[in-house]
């Protein structure tokens, strides 16, 4: 095996210190074996001039672009809504009253006024078209964009390259994958969930230090013993299962071992004054901790903004239990979004980190032009709009548009699958890389042809 | 050029393009046409012959475009050199096909050919859009239409689209007087512009459809038009060769008796693209090894055609013939092998059979002693004597109440705690009794009174609109989900939106009202009440799916008729879903994958052996334990799951037992047995099991990350059994195994106590928790690993003695704190549950500050021995 990093010491709490505790497989264990990286390498699918990181902000339960950032002012009240358009920092684009800071800085983002999908209006279909750029069909479950970095750049540093938080997105209705996994790429590449809600006053990613009474010498002496028990068993190394166990715990290792990978989880360095500028809240402190992670070598970082739409005020204003009213735009959901996405986008840029960072915001789909008779607007995946800020991509831009109602694209129709390629080209990735599927046949990342936005570029 | 390269890497590598030059042409055996019979009526009819070559019994290659056709009576049926047949004129004709010498043929009869040939709107002119994509999801079909125009999706609802088209738009849809300046047919064939693109040529048969139809006075749908009756599809099964195209033929039959060639009509999809693909025109092609389904869809019925291509493996019948049988189940499995040239592991070992039986049947790891009974005995019945004593275990009751109240969704967190327990305790009385489960579901359908008293009855409370209810019974008792069925007719599947309100009205009359105090609430069934069909806005007769429709006035109680249909001994959808649940338990794999998506469109990967268990279970009056006899007594079961060359990927054919994580439930109490301390559950008494738990509320961080399922819907992906690095971390630094091992009550300690030397302590611990002897090998390997790290134990803890340092006491005291704290607060919870023990308390003393470094570390080093083989794969897995 190759041993990449084995004269590397670590620094423990208590002054000891030690060998890594990972000398071989680093780089296995996320998948990789150090012959297929270069083989990327050497190839082209990796830019090595562009090392570009990508946050995505999920708003789970689909914001309504016509409260949003799609405001019709002229349009009749039951299409237009409660909420006023306001002017932004670039002269000619309004946005929502809802989002006064965000509005300070359309400079910085672009607007895609025009994005739609052809499946089912439910939560389920927009969340694998959105994080994948495919409906899945034939049994074949595509990977999140994430993991496709994940697979073709491998981890940079200790960090896992992949990380999602705070947790999946669980039950929205259906029974579709969300996209939120490495699909046929294995769940090697799954992203590194963190199951554990930031804005908690305790808040610690559970497990993530040994205790007290475990010196390293034990933890070493433990991995050992451990290898030579799971001897008798090798074979079951041909099991998906069996291979991922291993490569879990030594990612595990790698996580207790590595100095910047704990402190990349540790929000406790964050000064007050900004914990609070982000929003104290989970959607807040998880935006954060996505900064955190990005200056400490994780690639990609998803942010759930919520789990479910059931019984929780979301996005998903359908204006009745179990779900949300559209009032909770200005009172909630709205101020949430606001202050963790203007201060991402401040500290990135102030960090200089920006440049190289796509900030992604974005939902599953719009919601329904006409207000319903219960006050809120229901599904509808013909229209709607996303952000991207940073990453080298063009800001200040309003992107396609949609019709007067804003019921259907008026031009440049955007598909999941030109959001994805806009993303991965943008994170230097050819667009006709081409990734093993089941039985090593080639699945390229997106179909053939599809085009990125190249406005934005 | 360089993204090429990039997948061919992997390609070389592992031996895909190998396999695919193996699998060479062998000359047909046999040569025959398809289909075998042939009726056309109405002049003009046509139908598309296939020549196939056979072996062995099994189609394996489409000859069709190489054949020769003739027709013994072209003024009856005349055939072109592609094999289609046209009818001219009443009458018989002989058509024949010729490849080299090889000569076959089929017999055709011709009748009505003096009438026209007519073109119907259902049956002809709507699949034609459907097939072209206008009435898609995408398109017209949506819910809002596109651009104005709005069509039912994929054509549900004939009188809608019939009106939609002849009427609506000032009627510019259609031009009676000249049909090609219909919108219908310049639309799609971009003869006027159309956001949606070209969808078929001017000319081309589906443009002929049209127009015919609106030259012949496009006639409405009608209650007589013929409806159809059957989908056949040919080849029903083929083998597929790399490079060689497989034309597959779809024919319908209807209600008037006539016969057609709707091919192409027909949407075809296949359910593995690894294994093979198909295009629009029902060509199929090979693209890896493997089996797959080729589902057809015409006018709302399901069929396909089964595909395959075997390994690149060379296995000798006589391994076959001589792989272990002891039942019908291996012979299915066995076949399937066969063809696949997968070739079956052997048979496990007893070590390995008892740890995994009891595991499967009862969620628990046999103790070391009748580990040690079972490999002592030499009785030849022992594994089958083994498999009935488990059935009769204590934890067999509690193990299967867990499981189906997961599928029973017996949760607190929509039930009051005492109503829960009503709940579970139904269920779990059901187990122990042995209780059908027709029965169960019967007494659970039907269920009324006070849900305190009839447990069941907490059903209804959890689901209480029948909507809800409709949907959750057709997951959790026919293993299938029919919600799309809600808004439109389900567009993979025969259900309609009818089917689906006439099952729905079945669950109106469903009734609840508070009862006596917190969680008692009366269930009963009213007299009045329907639901309505949402188009047709007036409730329909009361009717389960395929099932016999009650009057909506009949005094029969719907629940009752619900009931008995479902768990008729001639009902297939409860058997058949129910077995492929159990089947899973103890196979790793669904027949049908996922177990609660069965549908036509999903065909199971051993249909035979999926009907003859299912068979077999009804015949056995739908009893849980006949059912896991049968299949625990398979020889298939009993593979070991060590693979061999031929099977190693294989995770789909039964080929070695499939190897798996054990359910988060049974790996905590497996951790609790083998070290020897159980968990305690706030709320529950000291001793009880994580499988004994009614809920999964119980709070339990490990349950949790392990992937216990919420109980929130009823679809078996809600248990995740996925390894993840939380998991890891959890078991590396997590305190649920530490505490565990560093307990003085548990096996550890016992250890401590009776001071074997290494060896006898690495047998003690492989015994109890792998259920296996430990090995010569092993038990030196780890002997020399226990020295060294003892060794370093000491060293360290003798080096922080030195006066300054003073951690080694610092380590000890500090340790001294947390077990006392520990101590204390199980013992308040002991005073809670009543049961004073004051006996424990020396025992829960923590390490003695005096404490020698040497037994110090002996004791660490005997917890890390324990820790390293509990968190091994071995351990965590069954196999």
């Amino acid at each position: 095996m190759i041993q990449l990093d084995a004269e590397k010491g670590v620094n423990f709490c208590d002054g000891l210190r030690r060998r890594d505790f990972l000398h071989a497989g680093a780089l296995a264990f996320f998948g990789l074996t150090i012959g297929d990286f270069l083989q990327w390498k050497a190839l082209g699918a990796v830019d090595k001039n562009k090392d570009v990181n990508c946050i995505m902000l999920f708003l789970v339960g689909g914001p309504s672009h016509l409260d949003t950032f799609d405001m019709k002012p002229d349009a009749p009240a039951e299409i237009r809504g409660p909420y006023k358009a306001i002017a932004t920092n670039v002269a000619g684009i309004q946005i929502s009253e809802i989002f006064p800071r965000s509005a300070r800085h359309a400079d910085k983002f672009s607007l895609i006024r025009s994005v739609y999908h052809n499946g089912a209006g439910v939560h389920d279909v927009g969340h694998q078209m959105m994080q994948t750029g495919r409906f899945f069909q034939a049994g074949t479950e595509h990977p999140h964009i994430g993991c496709v970095l994940s697979k073709l750049k491998g981890p940079k540093g200790d960090a896992p390259p992949h990380v999602l938080l705070p947790r999946p997105i669980g039950n929205t209705g259906g029974n579709l994958p969300h996209g939120q996994t490495a699909g046929f790429l294995g769940k090697t590449y799954d992203p590194f969930v963190l199951n554990s809600d930031p804005s908690e006053p305790d808040f610690k990613v559970p497990d993530l230090l040994p205790p007290d009474y475990l010196p390293p010498i034990r933890v070493d002496g433990r991995a050992s013993l451990r290898t030579l028990v799971d001897k008798s068993v090798s074979y079951l190394e041909s099991t998906p299962d069996a291979r991922l166990l291993d490569s879990n715990f030594e990612q595990a290792y790698r996580l207790i071992s590595s100095q910047s990978a704990r402190e990349a989880f540790d929000i406790t360095k964050e000064d007050d004054q900004t914990r609070a500028r982000y929003g104290r809240n989970r959607f807040g402190q998880s935006c954060l901790l996505a900064r955190r992670m990005i200056e400490r070598g994780v690639r990609f970082v998803t942010v759930n903004m919520f789990e479910t739409v059931f019984n929780e005020i979301t996005w998903d204003i359908h204006g009745s239990a179990p779900f949300s009213p559209i009032s909770c735009y200005r009172d909630l959901v709205g101020p949430m979004f606001d202050n963790a996405y203007s201060s991402l986008l401040e500290d990135l840029a102030a960090r200089g980190l920006l440049d190289n960072t796509l900030v992604l915001a974005m939902g599953e789909f719009g919601r329904t032009p006409k207000i319903n008779p219960a006050g809120g607007r229901d599904h509808w995946p013909n229209c709607w709009t996303i952000l991207m800020a940073g990453g080298g991509i063009k800001g200040g831009q309003v992107i396609g548009s949609s019709d007067e109602i804003g019921g259907y694209p008026k031009d440049r129709p955007t598909s999941p699958a030109q959001v994805a390629a806009t993303v991965f080209r943008a994170l230097g990735i050819d667009l006709e890389t081409e990734l093993p599927g089941a039985q090593n046949r080639p699945v390229p990342i997106v179909d053939y042809g599809t085009q990125p936005i190249k406005e934005l570029f | 050029m360089k993204k090429r390269a990039l997948v061919l890497i992997p390609v070389l590598l592992l031996g895909a393009f190998q396999l695919l030059s193996h699998a060479t042409y062998s000359a047909p055996q046999t040569i025959e046409l398809l289909p075998s019979e042939i009726m056309l009526r109405g002049a003009g009819a046509t139908q598309q012959l296939l020549l196939e070559s056979r072996a062995g019994g099994v189609f394996n290659g489409d000859l069709t475009a190489r054949a020769a056709f003739s027709s013994s009576n072209p003024v009856v049926a005349k055939v072109n050199e592609r094999g289609l047949v046209t009818a001219v004129s009443d009458g018989r004709s002989i058509i024949s096909a010729k490849i080299g010498d090889q000569l076959t043929s089929t017999v055709i009869t011709v009748e009505q050919s003096f009438a026209p040939y007519p073109i119907s709107f259902r049956n002809h002119v709507l699949p034609v859009m459907t097939k072209a994509g206008c009435n898609s999801g995408a398109c017209h079909g949506a819910a809002s239409g596109k651009n104005g125009f709005r069509l039912t999706l994929r054509g549900y609802d004939p009188e809608v689209d019939y009106l939609t088209l002849s009427r609506q738009a000032s009627a510019r849809r259609i031009n009676k007087i000249e049909p090609a300046m219909s919108l219908m047919l310049l639309k799609p064939t971009l003869a006027v512009s159309h956001a949606g693109g070209m969808r078929f040529a001017p000319g081309s048969d589906d443009y002929k459809t049209i127009s015919k139809w609106i030259a012949s006075g496009m006639p409405a749908p009608s209650d007589t038009d013929p409806a159809i009756t059957r989908l056949e599809v040919f080849p029903k099964q083929v083998r597929l060769f790399a490079g060689q195209p497989q034309q597959i033929l779809v024919r319908a039959s209807f209600s008037d008796g006539h016969v057609e060639d709707v091919t192409r009509w027909t949407k075809f999809f296949s359910s593995d693209e690894n294994v093979a693909v198909v295009d629009d025109k029902g060509i199929v092609k090979l693209q890896g090894a493997g089996e797959a389904a080729v589902s057809v869809w015409y006018l709302s019925r399901v069929s396909a055609a089964r595909v395959f291509s075997p390994f690149a493996n060379t296995i000798s019948a006589e391994a076959y013939q001589s792989a272990p049988r002891s039942n019908y189940i291996d012979d299915l499995i066995i076949q399937k092998l066969q063809e696949l040239a997968i070739e079956p592991s052997r048979l496990a070992s007893d070590s390995e059979f008892i740890r995994r039986a009891y595991l499967d049947a009862a969620g628990i790891l046999p103790t070391a002693e009748e580990v040690q009974r079972f490999l002592a005995d030499n009785a030849a019945e022992k594994r089958t004597r083994l498999i009935d004593s488990l059935l009769e275990r204590p934890e067999y009751v509690d193990y299967w109440s867990y499981r189906l109240s997961d599928m029973f969704l017996v949760n607190s967190q929509k039930l009051p705690s005492n109503a829960m327990w009503s709940y579970y305790n139904w269920v779990r009385s059901g187990v122990a009794e042995n209780k059908p489960l027709s029965k169960m579901a019967r007494e659970l359908i039907t269920a009324s009174g006070n849900t305190l008293s009839n447990g069941a009855a907490n059903y209804y409370v959890l689901h209480k609109d029948p909507i809800d209810i409709t949907e959750n019974m057709s997951i959790a008792f026919m293993g299938f989900s029919i919600t799309c069925a809600r808004c439109h007719n389900h567009p993979l599947e025969k259900w309609t939106q009818k089917d689906y309100y006439q099952m729905a009205n079945l669950f109106s009359r469903v009734a609840l009202k508070n009862g006596a105090g917190r969680g008692d609430v009366i269930v009963y069934s009213s007299d009045a009440g329907d639901i309505n069909h949402p188009r047709l806005n007036e409730p329909l007769a009361p009717r389960p799916l395929e099932g016999p429709a009650l009057k909506i006035d009949s005094a029969v109680d719907r629940r009752e008729h619900f009931a008995l249909w479902l768990t008729s001994s001639e009902n297939p959808f409860f058997g058949r879903a129910m077995v492929n649940r159990i089947w899973k338990n103890f196979m790793g794999r669904g027949l049908v994958e996922a177990v609660d998506d069965i549908r036509d469109t999903n065909p199971p990967t051993h249909a035979e052996l999926l009907e003859k268990l299912t068979r077999d279970f009804i015949d056995h009056n739908f009893e849980l334990k006949h059912l896991i006899r049968t299949i625990m007594n398979s020889s298939t079961y009993q593979l070991t799951s060590v693979p061999n060359n031929t099977n190693k990927g294989d995770l789909k054919y039964y080929s070695h037992y499939i190897a798996r994580r054990l359910p988060a439930e049974v790996i905590l109490d497996a951790l609790s047995q083998a070290a020897g301390v159980p968990e305690k559950f706030k709320g529950h008494p000291p001793g009880r099991r994580a499988l004994q738990l009614p809920d999964t509320q119980v709070e339990s961080y490990f349950l949790d990350i392990f992937g216990r399922p919420p109980r929130i819907v009823a679809v078996d992906s809600e248990r995740q059994q996925e390894p993840t690095v939380t998991q890891a971390l959890h078991v590396i630094n997590g305190d649920t195994i530490n505490r565990k091992l560093r307990s003085r009550e548990g096996f550890v300690q016992k250890l401590m106590d009776s001071n074997p030397d290494n060896r006898a302590a690495i047998e003690q611990v492989y015994l109890r928790s792998l259920s296996r002897r430990a090995t010569t090998g092993e038990v030196q390997a780890l002997s020399e690993a226990l020295d060294r790290n003892y060794k370093q134990l000491l060293e360290m803890l003798g080096a922080r003695k030195t006066p300054g340092s003073g951690s080694a006491s610092g380590y000890m005291a500090e340790a001294d704190t947390k077990e006392k704290s520990e101590a204390v607060s199980e013992e308040e919870e002991s005073i809670a549950a009543s049961v004073k023990k004051p006996a424990v308390a020396s025992k829960h003393a923590a390490p003695r500050t005096d404490e020698k470094p040497e037994s110090l570390a002996r004791r660490q080093v005997l917890e890390d021995l324990m820790w390293a083989v509990l968190t091994g794969k071995e351990f965590l897995f069954n196999h």
